[in-house]
């Protein structure tokens, strides 16, 4: 996540000036593979290196609370009890029976047999239990927990030696368990320790760490696909910013960049020896209007917002173009998703007019955003409000501060949740048991009907339920989601089994990338 | 003002004085406005093309000299206005106050100065008068320094002891016997101070430590448009250019009064 | 017997001179760690919310703050720190969970080599081109010469950087790397080629203050009354300028290489960033960014005792390098010397 702080200048060795000049004029965006990929088989052996972004932190190895890097790097050492498929659904990982009761208030949880974690252990129900204590102990403190935070730690219970039972405070439902457990939920031996003995049942296991700097693996013989993973050794190298780490892997210093900035896709496809990878994720970003300051307590100004958004522009202009609209909700791959809702237009009449009814002509509001990535759509918008006689300050504060103690009180602040379901989203955003609700949105009728989803694991009722909801979220919501963003991942044509998804963890299949030898 | 190198420096930084203070007028579109595609080519509609979100380098340009500008000659006048006062004031008084004042000086002087900006602006925000404060703080203890040397040198002179003895009470020796000297290199370091600004004030915008966008700004311009550089390099040559330029003109002003001022003989240490 | 009023005291005056200014080093040291512990902590923003990040709910972070000790009063933490600190443990980084001092003395090493370096570069340049600029005054050589160093002074340190590695970036020209991307498990040695762009940029930088410094400092010795009446004794200019003009030269430039040091110190973290070189500027960046506070404070004193080290190091080189100095019998002398000369109203009867 690059922020405002380490900014480097960016040198390619391998084009001069004129010749960005000539780029910048011929980017036809056609191809979006530089070269003919090396694909076909798998190949096993070599080391495989990728480079992440860790920013200023250094980092940890933590499965419950990894920090920076310590989350793409609990890919390589943890397995959960599911996985992600391509469609942002779940399929079952290292559980091999996994469901929720009638009403979802009790998930039952079977470990297929002899699975062995890094060191030789068998995985047991004992390890699970201790996994998923572990992960929502008070005293880690962890910033994940608050995700599973329904679960009843005290009415955890082992059903035998493979299987255990998971419950929910006040005997409430939890449909979501299984995308609400995978990110965080790495299952870990009753021995583990971050530090001394950062054990889990991954593809790789650790072989050295320096925080800060970078980390060595070795393949997991025994891993529960077999055949995988691929590579002999995983290396994971942290860079401070994204020109640095464009400029190693242009160099051949590193074979895979995860999530590249599209500032630099031009440069990138045009590099016979790369291949970028574009995502068409359902990450979505928007901004909160927060319900419980005014004017956007209003709901004629809520929705005069999102018609004064012009997010054809937007995406242009703040995502670079690597995205596609958004109609103010969440999770379009959510077989749930109520495709029948028209998406909302591009209206500067009807919005002046509201903010008229409204009697909110000459409107000022504060836009709050920590720096980064979302600082160019806050000032896009700010530009797009002014054509509706709304003037948008944008006001840049330091990321402490952003989630600090005021964090459900800025006025307007930027909102992006990564690609998940309806359920998980909400989490998020919006929902009743939402961890923190920027928008402030608390709605009667649609907490109802989330708390009756939760409940549902029938589709098709389900399907009901949150139809319903998402009009109430579409016609009085406090979400203006403008964008669904794409990730863009780029690695040398080496490597095999990079596929584009409408997850953002494309290029973190440690399991599934191989390198050709050539 | 005869010296040749004087001319040039007030010639160079006349020229991008008037850039930053006639720019916004001749700007053909406004700084935030987006009106074109995200880095895209210069045209014959923006010479020199168009920057991360699409504005026209060219007004943006010619709008963010201003910031640079003021914000570097308030630092560098506040740091000379308090920092000749206290250098005075610890030269020509009490050893326990001079001590005293000294030893702040020399205390702020152990601390290379970007890091103390860095840390404050970082954590307390980056308002433009917060920055131009902590900037001159930075500045102020060479000053204090230079003034105090420089005020002690010359009371130790002749002329000075002779002021004393024909009786002429301590605040007109002071005003007009050693201001009217000390003025030259203060006013060569206030050249410096204008220079070190102008560098300072771009380098922390440029780490993301300055003025906030959407403000037009040539440090500023640096740090946003980094990314595209390849793709399209003048939204960050063209400010870089326009910074360096600035920071030579002053510096030769400065290097010309100084050498003016010793040709001349002038009474200075 | 009574002895004479001026018998040589029994320690030489420039040593209790030294070790007065040692002290006052130490207590410069103290108090700037102070300040910064003051400024780091008074802050609106907190590490265990940075640590957590955004989603993290109030108990998992009031837990955090506990756990780090950030709840209890300022001053307890301050002398907490200051206690550890003087018995050698930095803390942890609230960070990454490893030592402090682990953490640091790598980064330390590695901002070192890179000085170590600029220094090994700056230093006979600026002697040399100091030197022949001075005996070709005026002419055209010194004349293009200053225009060039002046331009160098002029720019700031970031843009040379900049200029530097665009220049490195053209076709043919990649045989230098752009990115110092050291690998911990390798020695520097073996990695030199990675420090030879942020060398050079610093060094550009630091040359012309040094430069013209010597440049000043020989043509004041190359006028002065001595020399002249050497010439005028028919010795060789090789041996006026080699024998009697550039140890004069010397003396100055110790003091110009504690500036230039003290200056690079600052700058290396603007070089550092932009050849995302992993030495101490990089790691203060980072932690201030990411609020690690015992990270911050090991880092601020850590520069701060090498400055006043260096500082404290070039005073005592120029002491015992000025035979006036060298041999003065009071201390006093010693620091009028260094200061200045005595201000009419406070002469008194008797003094030097």
């Amino acid at each position: 996540m690059s922020d405002g702080f380490s900014r480097r200048v960016f040198l390619g060795n391998s084009l001069a000036i004129g010749g960005g000049l000539l780029l910048g004029g011929c980017d036809s965006g056609a191809a979006t593979q530089g070269a003919a990929v090396l694909t076909g088989k798998p190949v096993s052996g070599g080391r495989l290196r990728v480079g992440i972004i860790d920013g200023d932190q250094s980092g940890n190895l933590d499965a419950h609370k990894p920090v920076g890097g310590g989350i793409i790097r609990g890919w390589a050492l943890y397995s959960k009890f599911w996985e992600w498929n391509t469609d942002v659904s779940t399929r079952l990982a290292l559980a091999e029976f996994a469901e929720p009761n009638a009403d979802a208030s009790a998930w039952t949880i079977r470990i297929k047999p002899g699975l062995e974690f890094h060191h030789g252990k068998t995985i047991g129900a004992d390890d699970m239990l201790f996994s998923l204590l572990r992960l929502t102990d008070p005293k880690l403190a962890s910033p994940f927990a608050g995700l599973v935070g329904a679960i009843d730690r005290n009415a955890l219970r082992k059903l035998d030696e493979r299987t255990i039972e998971i419950r929910f405070k006040h005997g409430q439902s939890f449909y979501p368990l299984d995308e609400t457990l995978i990110s965080f939920g790495g299952i870990v031996p009753t021995d583990y320790d971050p530090i001394t003995n950062p054990v889990g049942a991954g593809p790789y296991k650790l072989k050295r760490f320096v925080p800060g700097q970078r980390s060595l693996y070795t393949r997991f013989e025994n891993y529960y696909k077999p055949g995988q993973p691929y590579a002999d050794e995983l290396e994971i190298i942290e860079f401070k910013d994204q020109v640095s780490r464009v400029a190693a892997l242009r160099a051949g210093q590193i074979d895979v960049a995860s999530g590249v900035q599209a500032e630099h896709s031009a440069l990138l496809k045009a590099d016979s020896r790369l291949q970028l990878s574009v995502s068409p994720t359902t990450s979505f970003t928007g901004f909160n209007l927060n319900l419980a300051k005014p004017p956007f307590d209003d709901v004629r100004v809520r929705q005069a917002f999102r018609l004064l958004a012009d997010r054809q522009e937007l995406v242009d202009r703040g995502l670079n173009g690597f995205g596609r609209i958004a109609n103010d909700l969440y999770s379009p791959h959510d077989p749930t998703y109520n495709h029948g809702i028209a998406q909302r237009p591009y209206d500067l009449e009807q919005a002046r007019a509201l903010l008229r009814q409204a009697g909110q002509t000459d409107l000022r509001v504060e836009l709050t955003t920590p720096p980064g990535p979302g600082v160019n759509a806050a000032l896009v918008f700010a530009q797009q409000a002014k054509k509706a006689g709304v003037e948008v300050r944008v006001s840049q504060v330091d990321g402490a501060v952003f989630n600090g103690p005021q964090r459900e009180q800025w006025q307007v602040s930027p909102g992006s949740t990564p690609a998940r379901g309806f359920l998980a989203s909400a989490l998020h955003n919006d929902a009743p048991l939402a961890i923190y609700n920027r928008s402030n949105f608390h709605d009667p009728r649609f907490d109802d009907l989330y708390r009756q989803a939760l409940a549902q694991p029938d589709l098709a009722l389900r399907k009901g339920l949150v139809h319903e909801a998402q009009q109430i979220q579409h016609a009085r919501g406090g979400l203006l989601i403008w964008g669904f963003s794409d990730v863009l991942d780029a690695a040398s044509v080496k490597v095999g089994g990079l596929t584009p998804e409408q997850t953002t963890f494309a290029s973190w299949r440690f399991d599934e990338l191989w390198l050709n030898h050539v | 003002m005869n010296e040749p190198q004087t001319r040039k420096g007030l010639l160079i930084t006349l020229l991008v004085v008037a850039v930053a203070l006639l720019g916004p007028w001749l700007a053909p579109h406004g700084p935030t406005d987006m009106v074109g595609p995200v880095y895209g080519a210069p045209t014959g509609a923006a010479w020199l093309g168009y920057d991360f979100l699409g504005h026209d380098v060219l007004s943006r340009l010619l709008s963010g000299g201003v910031s640079v500008l003021w914000m570097s000659v308030v630092a560098a006048s506040l740091a000379l206005a308090v920092g000749t006062t206290l250098g005075l004031l610890a030269g020509l008084s009490r050893r326990r106050l001079d001590q005293w004042i000294t030893w702040s000086a020399d205390v702020s002087l152990a601390f290379p100065d970007l890091i103390l900006v860095l840390l404050i602006v970082s954590m307390l925000g980056r308002a433009p008068w917060l920055i131009v404060l902590t900037v001159s703080i930075a500045f102020i203890p060479g000053v204090i320094r230079l003034a105090r040397a420089s005020a002690v040198a010359v009371a130790g002179q002749e002329f000075v002891e002779a002021a004393q003895m024909m009786g002429y009470s301590r605040r007109r020796i002071l005003f007009k016997e050693i201001l009217p000297n000390i003025l030259t290199p203060l006013l060569v370091h206030f050249g410096n101070l204008l220079t070190w600004g102008v560098g300072m004030l771009s380098g922390l915008s440029f780490l993301g430590y300055g003025v906030a966008p959407p403000t037009a700004d040539w440090g500023l311009m640096i740090n946003e448009n980094q990314a595209g550089l390849l793709v399209q390099p003048w939204a960050v040559l063209a400010p870089a250019v326009l910074i360096g330029v600035f920071a030579y003109g002053t510096n030769i002003l400065a290097e010309g009064i100084g050498r003016s001022s010793a040709g001349t003989g002038a009474k200075q240490p | 017997m009574s002895e004479p009023h001026c018998n040589t005291p029994r320690t030489p005056a420039w040593l209790s001179w030294f070790v007065g200014r040692l002290g006052y080093g130490l207590l410069t040291a103290w108090v700037i760690s102070l300040v910064v512990f003051i400024a780091t902590q008074a802050l609106p923003s907190d590490p265990a919310r940075v640590i957590l990040g955004p989603d993290a709910p109030l108990d998992s972070i009031l837990t955090l703050q506990h756990q780090l000790g950030l709840d209890q009063p300022i001053a307890w933490q301050y002398l907490r720190w200051l206690g550890s600190a003087l018995r050698g443990d930095l803390g942890v980084s609230l960070d990454s969970n490893v030592p402090v001092s682990h953490l640091l003395w790598g980064r330390f090493g590695y901002t070192l080599v890179l000085l170590a370096g600029v220094i090994a570069v700056v230093v006979p340049t600026a002697l040399a081109l100091g030197v022949a600029l001075a005996l070709r005054r005026d002419s055209r050589l010194d004349r293009w010469g200053l225009s060039l160093l002046i331009f160098l002074k002029a720019t700031p340190g970031f843009l040379l950087a900049i200029g530097l590695v665009l220049l490195f970036s053209m076709p043919h020209m990649d045989f230098l790397p752009a990115v110092s991307i050291l690998d911990p498990d390798q020695s520097l040695l073996r990695q030199l080629r990675f420090l030879v762009l942020p060398v050079w940029a610093l060094s550009l930088t630091a040359l012309p203050y040094l430069t013209r410094m010597v440049r000043a400092a020989m043509i004041e010795a190359l006028a002065s009354d001595y020399v002249i009446a050497a010439r005028l004794r028919g010795v060789p200019e090789r041996r006026i300028v080699w024998r009697h003009t550039l140890p004069n030269a010397l003396v100055p430039a110790i003091q110009g290489v504690a500036l230039t040091l003290r200056t690079l110190i600052g700058g290396a973290v603007l070089a550092e960033v932009i050849f995302s070189y992993p030495g101490i500027g990089t790691a203060l960046n980072a932690a201030i960014q990411m609020r690690d506070l015992p990270m911050v404070q090991a880092i601020v004193l850590v520069i701060t005792l090498a400055v006043v080290l260096i500082n404290l190091l070039a005073d005592l080189l120029t002491v015992l390098l000025t035979p006036k100095l060298r041999t003065a019998r009071r201390v006093a002398l010693i620091q009028r010397n260094r200061r200045g000369i005595t201000p009419w109203w406070r002469r008194s009867r008797g003094d030097a």
